[in-house]
């Protein structure tokens, strides 16, 4: 009963965010200055009729208040409208762009969460050992490293090839131009053009975990009932996996849930970097242009994606430490 | 429970075990297969930090657009290659009626489509006669002075113009196919995408394109101009200039262009590399707005920047020389007029008395002489009489960091003769905004004018401020000027016409709506494999994408062996499937003597 109810009430709290989301984007996007239409008209050199049938187009001739409706019932049919930079619809620009952000962040999120909770453990397990002090060292290092300057490094490092070292990967896209690979050459074309950018977030958040691991690990390595379970006579490797980490996880999901929205901000950089064609570089581009609707649409997609996250660590939280379900 | 998983688990050991061994092995066959086809096409790759906005050539404006319609599609008349002077395109010669009001072009025969159709002087009736009708933007004003247009057959064109011209020599305007165009209305012409398959006469035509990542195009074998040597040209994007850079040394990329100082500079001495400074039409300005108010009711510049004298004073205070050395790394020209020297017919360099040189002393008397003193003591000139401060709003790109470094000494400069500013920086689009509105007192900005002086001069005439024109950013408007510029269009005789585009380089250099900085570079660099290069203007010109196809029909391999690069960036498959498979065992072999020993505790 109290699992259910603590379920309904954190999907509800999600979706009154999301509500909130929604109507703080549209205003967002109207105090900006500067007319749409006229900018997308007068760069591209259209006549004034034009530029008023855009703006008819665009809805732009309405009231406010007119407007927010639309905005709100084409939101919920999947229309953000047309993107100035693209000339297509924003969905299908973010559409065709999504997959290369979700395998990247994918990939560098599982990499970065497995090897930092190996690392903070372990470090903690062995405090003060060298082991845990390399750790520390690398974890501080990269941890404050800015992604995007990482990513410089590695590239000119692995790519450009320095001294007698050969350029090991490309030095950035998705796939080789024009090679047209098919089956598992296609796979490894991708994954080598991927090494490089998944490198790069994974490095910058492994410290972050191990860190987080480590000091969360070492507090729960004091409490009573870890010297009672000591006591008992249970072995170190039993104690430290049976009732040290299942204690110590519960930081780590929220981390992890919080971190998606800095890992996207991350893919930002990353992309840019690596001319990873993803949702980073889309957001980059439409940055540059600006293409408002296209803004739009990324920002409720990455907006929704960390209230989506969250939700997620909340339920597992549940699953995870009963005291919260019952609360 | 445990007894299956340890099961499952072995099985799993097994089969990547066999992976391991066995899909290598079959991969490297069909991996050896793939890579000969691979090596029998010759592509050339070159990268740059900009992609194309459309492939429709009567909506984009970006430079990889028209590097894409240059090598697709066909111009009635070429620049040539050696001065940019009229030369044979699709139209194989020419002629004009004594009066100069009519002109008979003889149109290539046997030329066809990419699509197979033929091509006729239809095509290029039907391409003017569609820009005139729709008045389609970047096109029309260099078709503005048509009268009407005939193709009494196939390789015939007559034009007649309004006044006598030369205009249609340098119309940069690409001939599209009828069979096709004729099918898309004017509403859908503004979103017509014109991809896939973009059908021209050109040397290559498109076959993929991925937006923000790389375009290709294949050789047309049956191209008018000539069989191009590769077979391939890929041009691709890269959002980071390291990025770039690095391409080129591991030889992913054969050609870089347009980098900046810094890392041309640091390219210059590497082996297998050569660089080009290309000489190229291009200049950047600090604009000034000298009187919006003409035309815009709302606008709100400066009155003191109205004065010509407060320009030439602002002009003298600059130093162009530190600008070119520090801020372009040498890279570049002193500044002066309005047609930049790369176009050295046109070019008008200021006599000795005419010139502006870089003296704050005199500046400043000048500014002290019209009135403009400081009357409040605090370094800085009101207008005569005691007014408001001589103080301007000074907009940046934020796009190009350059310009906010340039602003940091042309500042202080200022200062130097008792002028305040207040710089800041926008994007590109909302500074178009800003001077649209006529909501500013200075920028620095640039242009790339076309090899025909038409259009740079344009800028400066009447007609162009907004809101009824377009290009003007200066707001400058002189009657003299304007007829001289409607003179030029009409003048037959090339040297009478450069004595007039002199005059008119002279007089807005005179009035200084726009001091120009420096004369800027295309900085190139390029694989020493690769060879045939045509440059455009052959005196120092850019190697590639100037104004048509020629480097990219002739451009080889500089030796047998050279020239086809390395596609197989990164590790093979078969090394990647060992690391993963490995990873999988550990993880699976780790799990098993976990469990193992989990079993021994309990029991």
């Amino acid at each position: 009963m109290g699992a259910r109810r603590y379920l309904l009430s954190k999907v509800l709290q999600a979706l009154l965010t999301l509500v909130f989301i929604l109507a703080f984007n549209f205003f967002l996007f109207r105090v900006i200055p500067g007319n749409p239409a006229q900018i997308l008209a007068r760069n591209k050199l259209l006549p004034k009729e034009a530029v008023e049938e855009l703006e008819r187009d665009f809805g732009l001739k309405e009231s406010l208040p007119r407007q927010f409706q639309l905005y709100v019932a084409d939101t919920f049919s999947g229309n953000f409208g047309i993107s100035y930079t693209f000339r297509v619809p924003v969905r299908q620009a973010i559409a065709e762009r999504i997959w290369p952000t979700v395998l990247l962040v994918g990939v560098s999120t599982i990499l970065s969460t497995v090897l930092g909770l190996l690392i903070g453990i372990y470090g903690a397990w062995k405090r003060g050992s060298a082991f845990d002090l390399s750790s520390l060292g690398f974890a501080l290092v990269t941890y404050s490293m800015p992604e995007f300057w990482l990513g410089i490094l590695l590239l000119i490092a692995f790519a450009g090839g320095v001294g007698v070292f050969p350029s090991l990967f490309p030095t950035g896209g998705i796939e080789t131009p024009g090679a047209d690979y098919t089956g598992l050459a296609h796979y490894t074309d991708v994954l080598n053009h991927m090494f490089l950018p998944a490198l790069t977030l994974a490095l910058a958040y492994i410290g972050e975990y191990a860190l987080i691991v480590r000091s969360s690990l070492l507090d729960v390595m004091g409490e009573d009932y870890v010297t009672t379970a000591r006591a008992k006579g249970l072995r170190e490797g039993l104690v430290l996996r049976r009732h040290v980490v299942p204690n110590a996880m519960l930081p780590t999901v929220t981390l992890a849930a919080l971190n998606l929205g800095f890992i996207v901000s991350g893919a930002i950089t990353v992309e840019t970097v690596f001319s990873w064609p993803g949702l980073g570089l889309l957001s980059y581009e439409a940055l540059r242009a600006p293409d408002y609707p296209l803004l739009q649409g990324l920002f409720l997609l990455f907006s929704g994606a960390v209230i989506v996250a969250n939700l997620i660590a909340d339920i597992v939280y549940g699953y995870l430490d009963p005291r919260v379900r019952e609360a | 429970m445990i007894r299956v998983f340890k099961r499952t688990a072995w099985v799993v050991v097994l089969v990547l075990l066999t992976a391991l061994v066995a899909v290598p092995a079959a991969y490297g066959q069909s991996d050896g297969n793939g890579e000969a086809d691979e090596d029998d096409k010759l592509v050339f790759t070159s990268g740059d930090d900009n992609d194309l906005d459309s492939m429709n050539p009567f909506v984009g404006v970006e430079a990889p657009a028209y590097l894409m319609y240059s090598l697709n599609y066909d111009l009635l008349v070429n620049f040539s290659t050696e001065d940019l002077s009229p030369s044979p395109g699709l139209a194989e010669s020419w002629e004009t009626s004594e009066d100069g009001l009519t002109w008979t072009f003889k149109i290539r025969e046997g030329v066809e489509w990419h699509d197979g159709e033929p091509f006729t002087s239809e095509d290029v009736r039907y391409t003017y006669q569609r820009v005139l009708d729709e008045k389609i933007g970047s096109y029309i004003d260099y078709l503005s002075l048509i009268d009407t247009i005939e193709a009494p057959d196939d390789t015939t064109l007559i034009i007649k113009t309004k006044k006598p011209t030369t205009q249609l020599l340098s119309a940069y305007v690409y001939i599209v196919p009828e069979h096709i165009w004729s099918k898309i209305d004017e509403k859908e012409l503004k979103t017509f995408e014109n991809f896939p398959n973009p059908v021209g006469t050109g040397a290559f035509q498109v076959v993929e394109w991925k937006k923000g990542q790389f375009f290709r195009m294949e050789a047309n074998e049956d191209y008018w101009g000539g069989d191009p040597n590769i077979d391939e040209f890929t041009y691709r994007i890269f959002n980071n200039e390291d990025a770039l850079v690095q391409a080129l040394k591991a030889g992913e990329i054969d050609f870089a262009d347009t980098l900046g100082a810094n890392l041309y500079d640091s390219l210059e001495n590497t082996s297998g590399i050569n660089v080009n400074e290309a000489s190229i039409p291009s200049f950047e300005e600090i604009g000034f707005n000298t009187g919006a108010d003409a035309t815009i009711k709302d606008s709100d510049g400066h009155p003191a920047l109205k004065d010509p004298e407060v320009r030439r004073a602002m002009a003298m205070a600059i130093d162009k020389d530190v600008l070119v050395d520090r801020i372009q790394r040498g890279h570049a020209t002193p500044g002066s007029t309005l047609v930049p020297p790369s176009i050295p017919f046109y070019h008008y360099e200021p006599s000795e008395e005419e010139v502006l040189p870089f003296d704050p002393e005199a500046a400043n008397q000048m500014l002290d002489d019209a009135g403009y003193e400081d009357t409040d003591d605090d370094g800085i000139r009101e207008m005569p009489g005691g007014g408001d401060s001589l103080v301007f709003r000074y907009f940046v790109r934020s796009e190009e960091n350059s310009t906010r470094n340039a602003s940091e000494f042309i500042s202080g400069w200022l200062k130097d003769i008792g002028i305040g500013t207040e710089v800041q920086a926008l994007t590109d689009s909302k500074l178009t905004d800003v001077i649209y509105n006529g909501k500013y007192d200075m920028f620095h900005w640039g242009w790339y004018p076309d090899p025909d002086p038409d259009f740079i001069l344009s800028v400066m005439s009447c007609g162009q401020r907004p809101p009824d024109g377009i290009w003007s950013d200066s707001f400058y408007c002189d009657e003299e000027y304007d007829s001289m510029y409607q003179e030029q269009k009409t003048l037959l005789d090339l040297d009478e016409r450069a004595e007039v585009i002199k005059e008119m380089q002279r007089m807005v250099y005179e009035d200084a709506p726009y001091v120009i900085l420096y004369y800027d570079k295309n900085l190139q660099a390029y694989s020493d494999e690769w060879t045939g290069f045509v440059q455009q203007p052959t005196d120092g010109g850019d190697m590639l994408a100037a104004y048509g196809p020629f480097s990219y029909i002739s451009i080889r391999p500089a030796s047998a062996e050279s020239g086809s690069t390395d596609d197989s960036e990164g590790i093979s498959p078969a090394v990647w499937i060992a690391i993963i498979a490995g990873v999988v065992l550990v993880a699976v072999v780790g799990t098993m003597v976990r469990r193992r020993v989990g079993e021994e505790d309990r029991a």
